[in-house]
């Protein structure tokens, strides 16, 4: 029994249920207020047609939008809640920091899939029904609405994996050293993408980046977010794995 | 006997503040102990590093002779039950236990749930909802009923009503006879508990004052009431703990009188009555606190 209670994958996997054990944060709330985004975007677009009256509309009215992109900042919000909240309770009741961690990639990245792959099936059923009847494009827009469904389902959990990483991250910040942790963090982070702007302005490099993302596939641009979701991952177990819980 | 807990040297220094200072002590298997100290004394943040939740900065901590920090096989056989432990939002009574049920491989979930009724936990009441009473009732259950071969209590009971820590040491006696572990409790209430004792920690300004067997303890130290002549002719060349003077009776607290002492008290015309615990490391306590300023 104690040999079994103690084999790594179940303690993983008693992280993974702590995490699961309230559904509502992780699970439910974000698909509530993605539909709840869609519904009102449906009903812009129904009160844009009626408003055209008999007048025609472009074929391509509806397609852009950015509804879709609130799950990724909420993503963000939900790995530093989750992990604030649940190290330390979780580490406080006797799991190790390592453990702890383990459980909660395993959460993250099922959540990954689970939002990655019904995302690109809404998408799917958005084509099957001509953009829900009104040629709307809500799960997947602009230069998506050509990609095939499984591109979509790739790049969607794979950008999804970006935030839930480096949101582990910014947690695990927040967790070690509080609100100034974070403040300093982001003031870091501001300061790199201004230096970063700054240098490649400097050196007359935006026709390059340009060129990088008219050239480069949807499954390209989405496979580089692998070593940076990796590199977030890293810096979030280090991190924690020096954090105490607080209480 | 084999030693469950053995520190060496431990020190925990956070900036210029030493929480806890060269610190040295070990705890044998099976035994109930008592972490005794003021507020801030550094019982809490000693159990933290029992546990590997805090780290050392000097020292040594060997936990079921292992280095307990990020040791899965220490931490299953440990449990740690505070009271300002941490709960996620929404997290309820019932998921809490749950949670306790997967972390730890003794759990035995019928006496948790015979332990739930007896506290009358509100087992669907979110843990922030609860009163401090109810709460700390959880943290009494887990402790109980995780059946960890190492358990560590940080006073428990905060907010529990009388009845509801009669009903604590009750099942903590029982269950400790019936299923042998070690306990290190740390409490406030010293004579309350000092029934469940069996060695004593007492922590000043995070050093180790005393570490002594509770038995040994409770002889050591006794009041003397008398003519107030009497009293300092007895005291002088003493250990003396405490002293208090009202018109011409003096009564006077010493710690080291042999039963041959005693009689001679006695004889002198002094009447003799027990220290409790209690009073016992109030009195030290006080005196090491002169002692430094």
């Amino acid at each position: 029994m104690t040999a079994l209670a103690t084999a790594p994958i179940h303690r993983i996997a008693t992280t993974a249920r702590i995490h699961a054990a309230n559904p509502w944060t992780i699970l439910y709330t974000p698909w509530l207020i993605l539909f709840g985004v869609f519904a009102l975007n449906f009903a812009i677009w129904h009160a844009v047609l009626i408003g055209a009256g008999d007048r025609p509309l472009a074929p391509d009215a509806f397609t852009t939008n950015g509804g879709v992109t609130y799950i990724f900042v909420y993503m963000v919000v939900v790995a530093v809640q989750a992990m604030n909240q649940t190290f330390s309770f979780v580490v406080g009741l006797g799991a190790t920091r390592r453990d702890y961690f383990g459980g909660t990639v395993l959460v993250f990245g099922a959540l990954s899939v689970v939002f990655g792959v019904g995302i690109s099936l809404l998408a799917w059923v958005e084509r099957a029904t001509d953009g829900w009847g009104v040629r709307g494009a809500f799960f997947a827009p602009g230069p998506l609405r050509t990609e095939p469904i499984w591109v979509l389902a790739v790049m969607y959990t794979l950008l999804l994996l970006l935030m839930f990483f480096v949101g582990s991250a910014v947690a695990a910040t927040f967790v070690r050293w509080g609100a100034n942790g974070i403040i300093i963090f982001f003031g870091a982070l501001a300061l790199l993408i201004v230096g970063v702007v700054y240098a490649i302005t400097v050196n007359g490099g935006w026709e390059a980046v340009g060129r990088f993302f008219t050239t480069h596939s949807m499954l390209g641009l989405a496979a580089y977010t692998i070593p940076v979701t990796l590199v977030g991952g890293l810096a979030g177990f280090l991190l924690m794995s020096r954090a105490t819980p607080k209480g | 006997m084999t030693a469950v807990i053995e520190v060496t040297d431990l020190a925990r220094t956070y900036g210029k503040v030493a929480a806890v200072a060269d610190v040295s002590f070990s705890i044998e298997e099976n035994s109930i102990c008592g972490l005794l100290g003021r507020n801030g004394a550094g019982k809490t943040t000693l159990m933290r590093l029992v546990t590997g939740q805090e780290f050392a900065s000097a020292g040594e901590i060997r936990v079921f002779g292992e280095d307990p920090v990020e040791n899965a096989g220490v931490l299953a056989r440990t449990c740690f039950v505070r009271e300002s432990q941490v709960y996620p939002d929404g997290f309820r009574g019932k998921h809490v236990l749950k949670a306790a049920a997967q972390l730890f491989p003794n759990w035995d979930a019928d006496y948790a749930a015979r332990l739930v009724a007896e506290f009358r936990v509100p087992l669907d009441r979110r843990m922030k909802k609860m009163s401090r009473g109810q709460r700390s009732s959880v943290g009494v259950i887990i402790g109980l009923a995780s059946r960890a071969d190492l358990t560590l209590l940080d006073e428990p009971y905060a907010g529990l009503d009388a009845v509801a820590r009669e009903l604590f040491y009750d099942h903590l006696l029982k269950d400790y006879s019936e299923n042998p572990r070690t306990i290190v409790l740390s409490t406030h209430l010293i004579d309350e508990a000092a029934r469940l004792l069996e060695h004593v920690l007492v922590v000043d300004n995070g050093s180790l004052l005393m570490d002594a067997a509770a038995d040994d303890l409770r002889g050591t130290a006794v009041t003397l009431v008398g003519g107030h002549n009497a009293v300092e002719r007895f005291a002088s060349g003493r250990p003396v703990l405490g002293w208090e003077s009202i018109g011409g009776i003096s009564s006077v607290t010493l710690t080291g009188l042999s039963d041959a002492d005693k009689a001679d008290a006695a004889a002198a015309g002094l009447e003799l009555a027990p220290v409790s615990l209690q009073q016992l490391i109030v009195s030290r306590t006080r005196s090491a606190q002169e002692a430094r300023s």
